[in-house]
């Protein structure tokens, strides 16, 4: 095993001692018998009708299953309850959207989002909905909580666009990142703007990108209907969850293991490096709800 | 520009004179030095004035050479709106992270297009200016999916989306979604703009030395390492020393039983840096290797490596430790082969 990074034999040790178990995490760095306490819980729900034929999303079936997702995170029987405890009237919460073309957050998922906020207390002026310009946005640069929200695809460079990769509009010069296919993008997270601020994150597994082609990497082709939302907490255990949905996809499509194109890694190193969150899925308590034909995990 | 610094002149001598007049007693120094500011300040603003139109200048010289390679129309599509240009700083703007691909690439300049018609996708297409042919091919092997076409030296085309690489020149040209007149334009625009570039270019010498068995349609060929794990994952840290100044292909094999052989061939600048970093990947990635440089993995398949002169030689995941020194030793052979040749 190498001194510091990864190495493909550790993913082979891996396999080795669970070939079954969709795992994509090493668990090294932890003593033979040595059991980790810290667990993150994830809800995946679904539902058939949530978008149709067209990928339109249906905003009344939306929101119910939010509802129900965020109650069962939370573990409240009413969903307004589950809301008031992460978010007080008294908050300036900024929406974090995504507005990438081929495949967007969409109003109809902002609005549901919303919805709840201003039945939490806040009033409207207090909420913004933003992603390239957060920056210049008053209402981030003041917020004291954030509601991260985008749709789970694959990434030309970072493996995998999800939860942990949202937030790279708040710094002016994404670049930095870059460095090893973003290995270190959890470090994102240490940023003012955002520490401690984000207390829901919600990955769209509606039409989710499970492949691409070409500089735009976006191929309708590559996109299917799955018909989820993972919520939770934790971004690094809600992007790990993401992921195996992606690679259990990709496995099924192509007939063959088709790890993504480049390793999602920095998921794993915002565990084991920066400690941000949940990655092994042995640790993810992961709540299933709603329809499951399909499923995948 | 003359009647300008002229036209200063005379103010600035009216303000001195006003000066001189208000106070006789106002001492020369200051006068000087207000006298020296106004040229400063007025040099600076004349310099970046004339810095951002000789920038400007050269972006509008640089879209016009580019965009004569595109045609103005094609099967009814047009461009709407101005021709793009990127450079390796601004390409993010456009591409996010995707352009750290072509930028590992040394690319010199994008253009990019959008065709549109009434009723139909937009057409985009993405004109990559490299250094090097040889790295314009490069660009081409980085996503090799596709049905083969004839255009450019080499063509694929999936789905919507069509690249090529001629010269130095990559070209993708690409449609968010696929019908029959999407494709056939697609298609036309792509041999329309390969006819434009006048001449082929070479492909990397690094491939004269693959063994005969290689599908020479699924080769690789790259600098860096976050391009080789992108292909195939080895390490996340730098012990090959990877970078701009190191060529780079990987080969692939696929055959019964599970087993996915690679071949990974490095070539250095330098002797001193192969040896150095043949001896960092044995000795963090294959510590149990025997002496030939083999050794038997957790899989059950046999992965081994080998430095000639300034090339690493690296086999990964075969059958058996013959098939690893076979595949080595097929490549050495054509090295010293070509030495000879070039020595006689």
């Amino acid at each position: 095993m190498g001194q510091a990074g990864l190495t493909r034999r550790d993913f082979l040790r891996l396999t080795m001692m669970s070939p079954l178990a969709g795992a994509w995490v090493p668990t090294w760095g932890r003593k033979e018998g040595q059991t980790d306490p810290s667990e993150s819980k994830v809800v995946l729900i679904r539902h058939p009708e949530v978008v149709d034929d067209r990928k339109k999303v249906n905003s009344q079936v939306f929101q119910a299953m939010l509802d129900e997702a965020v109650a069962a995170l939370f573990g409240t029987k009413e969903p307004l309850d589950a809301w008031k405890l992460i978010i007080k009237p008294t908050d300036i919460v900024g929406i974090k959207t995504n507005v990438w073309s081929y495949l967007p957050t969409g109003p109809e998922v902002e609005q549901a989002i919303k919805r709840r906020l201003l039945d939490c207390g806040v009033p409207e002026e207090r909420i913004g909905i933003d992603d390239r310009g957060v920056l210049r946005n008053p209402i981030f640069k003041q917020a004291t909580a954030l509601i991260n929200a985008r749709p789970a695809r694959t990434h030309y460079w970072s493996g995998m666009g999800g939860c942990l990769k949202n937030l790279i509009t708040f710094v002016p010069n994404p670049s930095v990142y870059h460095p090893d296919t973003c290995a270190d993008l959890a470090l994102l997270w240490n940023n003012p703007l955002i520490k401690g601020k984000v207390k829901l994150n919600i990955l769209l597994m509606l039409t989710p990108l499970f492949h691409g082609v070409g500089p735009h990497h976006y191929s309708e082709q590559y996109v299917w209907p799955y018909r989820g939302i993972i919520v939770g907490q934790d971004p690094v255990a809600v992007d790990s969850t993401g992921v195996r949905i992606l690679q259990a996809k990709r496995r099924e499509h192509f007939g063959e293991d088709r790890p993504l194109q480049p390793p999602a890694h920095h998921i794993i190193y915002a565990e084991t490096r920066h400690h941000l969150g949940v990655a092994d899925p042995s640790r993810i308590k992961l709540i299933k709800l709603g329809w499951q034909e399909g499923e995948l995990i | 520009m003359g009647k300008k610094v002229a036209g200063c002149f005379r103010v600035m001598g009216a303000k001195i004179s006003a000066a001189k007049k208000m106070s006789q007693k106002r001492p020369l120094i200051s006068i000087c030095l207000l006298y020296l500011s106004y040229i400063i300040i007025f040099s600076g603003f004349s310099g970046a004035w004339m810095a951002a139109f000789s920038e400007q200048e050269q972006k509008e010289k640089i879209i016009g050479e580019l965009a004569s390679f595109l045609p103005p129309a094609i099967e009814g599509w047009r461009p709407q709106a101005p021709d793009e240009l990127y450079t390796p700083e601004t390409i993010f703007n456009y591409i996010d992270g995707a352009g750290e691909v072509y930028r590992s690439y040394g690319f010199r300049w994008l253009l990019v297009r959008r065709y549109e018609k009434e009723g139909q996708a937009s057409i985009i297409v993405d004109f990559f200016v490299l250094g090097r042919s040889e790295d314009a091919f490069g660009v081409f092997t980085h996503d090799l999916e596709g049905e083969r076409v004839a255009i450019g030296q080499d063509g694929l085309y999936k789905g919507g989306w069509l690249a090529f690489w001629k010269d130095k020149y990559y070209v993708s040209i690409y449609a968010d979604q696929e019908t029959p007149e999407l494709k056939k334009a697609i298609l036309s625009l792509g041999q329309a703009i390969a006819r434009s570039i006048p001449q082929e270019g070479k492909r990397p010498a690094l491939l004269d030395w693959l063994p005969a068995s290689v599908d020479r349609n699924r080769v690789h060929y790259f600098h860096t390492l976050p391009i080789l794990n992108y292909h195939f994952f080895v390490m996340t840290d730098n012990w090959l020393e990877l970078n701009e100044t190191t060529e780079v292909a990987l080969c692939r094999w696929e055959k019964t039983g599970g087993a996915k052989t690679r071949l990974l061939i490095i070539s250095y600048p330098e002797e001193s840096i192969a040896q150095k970093a043949f001896r960092q990947f044995l000795r963090n990635y294959l510590p149990e290797a025997d002496e030939a440089g083999l050794a038997r993995l957790e899989d059950g398949f046999w992965t081994g490596a080998k430095v000639e002169g300034r090339l690493v030689i690296i086999v990964f995941e075969a059958a058996s430790p013959e098939e690893v020194e076979s595949l080595i030793g097929q490549v050495i052979e054509k090295v010293r082969r070509e030495a000879v040749f070039k020595m006689s």
